[in-house]
């Protein structure tokens, strides 16, 4: 297989090159032969300069100069640039409000008494929440507060808002630049909607304009529908307490069914979890001869699920395919968003039965097994035991489990952090204050074939805790640094002095786990509660955000509505946006007069972590605090 | 001989070819960081659409042998490397008289100040069979490039072996019908931009079976 010779450099885990080796020795083709036969890829398109939004087209200017300038609309590189950014922020944002309002119709639905495997677990938090949301509480019982907070979050998602029930949270200042920037997101769906059409043949033909528009159809989310997602998952599954669990492919265990838990939503795995632990289900198990039901996790149902029960997790997105190398995983149960349609392929050259389960996400190849809420613990149940059918199919001949797991702490929500900080952000704050903590990163997003698996994610976020600034994690950033060991308390030993006293005597580890890639949203929640305790706006705040290895669209939406909401945040991967200058240079200088924020682009995590660190102690003197010239660490990287 | 050859029936029209061509012969060489260089980087390959809708062809310096190009530089600025058979062009030499593209057959040669070296004003850029690739084992960048089969590179020979069969329908069709239009190289170099045009439509008609 081409792409695989030097299997170092494709990933840093042990576990995925031990899976790669095998790939290539049994001729089953990976992402990373798929990466090889498409490079070099499409300049036009990696450059952000084809337009195939109508048929007058498709067009593509030619960023050297020399052949056309404008598509045959007249647009130019800045036109088309802005028109494909805002529709793929408006497709990542598109596909975090709908897993939003997924689990909103399952609330509502359960609310009306209408479910089968679901219930209301954190009822202080669904309280907590409708006051939030102007709900009367007092003298009511859970289910009419959640069916009245169901309808309110429902108009959300509507066109007859002119603000998102969650905007209270921000601070005053930033909801009023917002609103002299006209860029207040005003419902969930509206705004993706109005993208596509502002990117429609002859409407929005100004790029200043449509991108401002990317950046409120990119608030819809974070403040919206990703918000949605958290908060109600919190609801029903639990809010996340810090629990400790294994990670990485050594989870799989050869001696019982293996079902893994694959794509983001928390609606189907929890029944799965739930029918995991049936007593019939168990003993049917044994009668086939394995030892017991074994779920792991895989991308972000991974963490939706290991940050509030604990269940192991075998990886993050590259290594979707290479579990089931193993060769001992007899069931892959996905939902939806990041899937590879190869997986069903690899599944082929072994016994593994993928099982899809969301109807808008059908798999060639797959089992489909229709999820449906209102029967949710049976279809539970008849997923469990399609994996129990698979693994008597299992060939152990064949099975080749790398050894070893490393332990991981998962489950600090903004509660969980708040809790442990004795109810109020101000030891954290003063923390900041004193410079034990110089800052806080949130370090996040995908894995990506164009970089080594894993390695972005763990340099940046050890030259970050080196250098006392806290990190904080979700998605497949929150399983790179679990298996580099960064995540338990004791990696406090690998972080600066300060930020080490501080773990240390909260013993929490220097990286904390907040959750899937929704749950972006509790880092926005907590720049909140910050940036309103200091009665300043967020953009102020000695914070940034970082995707090293992005390369998804809601990436794209999260990065947008993290600068935003005034969030300085660095990419690790270049955005499709180089053959506009012009957009490259709003995105990276004209935003910071805008919101207070930029984007940088930066492939180098090392020179990445000088970036953050700079900003971080301007932003610190900024605020008056004791701060390191910004020069000084610039010199240090030359 | 290994040469860069054209399935015109195959290319897609894509121009990803173009790209390549002009980030290899960048200072960079990296796409990223090549669209802000100045002076740009210039293609020399040159996809042209065709008399039909769909069609296309990469145009780039076939390294004729005889070159007329080389024949008429006046400042011996064209060679030939012997080697790996390929028309090299030195900008240090040139002096923009275009005398090469006058009678080039195909109009392969541009004027354009180089943006990986050479001196600060316009000469004769062309196809320089990606040298430093070949070299290295690699493919030409416009070979890397073309997913869809139009640009291959290989024995001559072999490749045109390799179409040979497939394609005996269709030429066995345009050699009746096409017995009128002269393909003779002409015997002075006033009639190759003549012969190459004639040659050119001939190819692409006859590879979309239209002689």
């Amino acid at each position: 297989m081409a792409g695989t010779e030097n299997v170092s450099q494709l990933s840093s885990c042990n576990d995925a090159r031990a899976m790669i080796v095998r790939a290539k020795e049994e001729g089953i083709e990976t992402v990373w032969d798929r990466l090889a036969a498409q490079e070099p890829q499409c300049g036009y398109c990696s450059l952000g300069v084809s337009c195939r939004n109508c048929s007058m087209g498709p067009c593509r200017v030619d960023p050297f100069g020399e052949g056309p300038q404008k598509g045959v609309c007249g647009a130019d590189a800045d036109i088309i640039v802005a028109r494909n950014l805002g529709r793929t922020i408006a497709a990542g944002a598109a596909a975090h409000s709908d897993h939003g309002r997924d689990i909103l119709e399952v609330f509502g639905e359960l609310a009306e008494g209408a479910t089968s495997g679901y219930e209301l677990r954190d009822k202080v938090k669904l309280e907590a929440l409708a006051e939030e949301w102007g709900i009367e509480v007092e003298g009511r019982d859970s289910q009419e507060i959640a069916l009245e907070l169901a309808d309110a979050m429902m108009e959300d998602f509507g066109s007859r808002k002119t603000c998102l029930g969650f905007s209270d949270r921000l601070p005053h200042e930033r909801r009023e630049l917002w609103a002299k920037l006209g860029i207040t997101p005003r419902g969930i769906d509206r705004e993706s909607v109005e993208m596509l059409h502002r990117t429609h043949m002859g409407v929005d033909n100004d790029y200043v304009n449509t991108l401002l528009h990317g950046l409120r159809t990119s608030l819809s989310d974070g403040w919206g529908g990703s918000m949605v997602a958290t908060e109600l998952s919190d609801v029903m599954f639990g809010t996340p307490k810090p629990n400790t669990s294994k990670i990485n492919l050594g989870t799989l265990r050869a001696e019982c069914v293996n079902i893994a838990l694959h794509g983001h939503n928390p609606l189907l795995s929890d029944v799965i979890m739930q029918a995991a632990e049936d007593q019939e289900l168990v003993a049917l198990a044994k009668e086939k001869g394995a030892e017991g039901i074994n779920l792991v996790g895989l991308c972000c149902t991974g963490n939706e699920l290991q940050m509030r029960t604990g269940i192991p997790m075998a990886g993050n997105h590259l290594m979707q395919e290479l579990v089931i190398l193993t060769g001992a995983l007899d069931a892959m149960v996905v939902d939806y968003q990041c899937i590879m349609p190869a997986v069903t392929d690899v599944a082929k050259c072994f016994h593994t039965e993928v099982i899809s389960t969301a109807d808008k996400a059908k798999f060639t190849g797959a089992t489909h097994i229709s999820f449906d809420p209102h029967r949710g613990y049976e279809i539970g149940k008849q997923i469990v035991r399609k994996g129990i059918e698979a693994y008597t199919n299992r060939n152990p001949e064949r099975v080749r489990i790398p050894e070893g797991t490393v332990e991981m702490m998962a489950g600090f929500s903004v509660e969980a952090i708040l809790g442990a900080l004795g109810g109020t952000p101000e030891p954290l704050v003063e923390a900041i204050k004193a410079g034990k903590i110089r800052g806080a990163v949130g370090v996040v997003g995908c894995n990506n074939p164009k970089v080594q698996q894993d390695l972005g994610h763990v340099t940046l976020t050890k030259r970050l805790i080196e250098n006392d600034i806290l990190v904080l994690v979700t998605g497949c950033s929150a399983v790179a640094n679990g298996k580099a060991g960064l995540m338990m308390p004791a990696a406090a030993e690998m972080a600066g002095p300060g930020l080490k006293e501080v773990c240390e005597s909260l013993g929490i580890p220097p990286v904390l786990h907040m959750g899937s890639c929704v749950d972006n949203t509790r880092i926005l929640t907590l720049a909140a509660a910050l940036a309103n305790y200091l009665g300043t706006d967020i953009d102020k705040l000695p914070l940034a955000g970082a995707a090293p290895e992005w390369y998804s669209e809601k990436a794209v939406s999260i990065g947008a509505y993290v600068v935003a909401s005034g969030i300085y945040t660095v990419l690790g991967v270049q955005p499709a946006i180089f053959g506009s200058p012009n957009v490259v240079n709003l995105l990276a200088a004209g935003l910071e007069d805008v919101v207070g924020a930029k984007f940088a682009v930066e492939a180098d995590p090392e020179k990445a972590a000088l970036l953050i660190r700079r900003h971080i102690e301007t932003k610190r003197e900024g605020l008056g605090l004791p701060f390191v010239e910004a020069a000084k660490i610039a010199a240090e990287a030359a | 001989m290994k040469t860069i050859f054209v399935n015109p029936e195959r290319c897609v029209g894509c121009r990803q070819c173009e790209f390549a061509c002009a980030v290899e012969h960048s200072a960079s060489r990296d796409p990223a960081q090549a669209v802000f260089e100045s002076p740009p980087p210039r293609s020399r390959i040159h996809v042209m659409p065709g008399r039909w809708y769909n069609t296309s062809f990469p145009n780039r310096c076939r390294h004729c042998n005889p070159a007329p190009c080389q024949q008429v530089c006046p400042t011996a600025a064209i060679t030939r490397d012997a080697e790996h058979d390929l028309v090299m062009t030195d900008a240090g030499k040139c002096i923009a008289c275009a005398m090469c593209a006058m009678v080039c057959p195909f109009d392969a040669v541009t004027f354009h100040e180089a943006a990986n070296g050479g001196p600060a004003r316009v000469v004769a850029l062309k196809c320089d069979g990606c040298l430093e690739r070949i070299a290295a084992g690699q493919p030409p960048a416009c070979v890397e490039a073309c997913k869809s089969g139009a640009l291959v590179y290989g024995e001559l020979n072999e490749l045109i072996a390799e179409g040979r069969a497939r394609e005996a329908s269709v030429v066995l069709t345009s050699a009746v019908a096409s017995q009128s239009a002269s393909t003779r190289p002409p015997d002075h170099v006033l009639g190759w931009r003549a012969w190459g045009t004639t040659a050119t439509e001939l190819n692409e008609g006859v590879h979309h079976g239209r002689h």
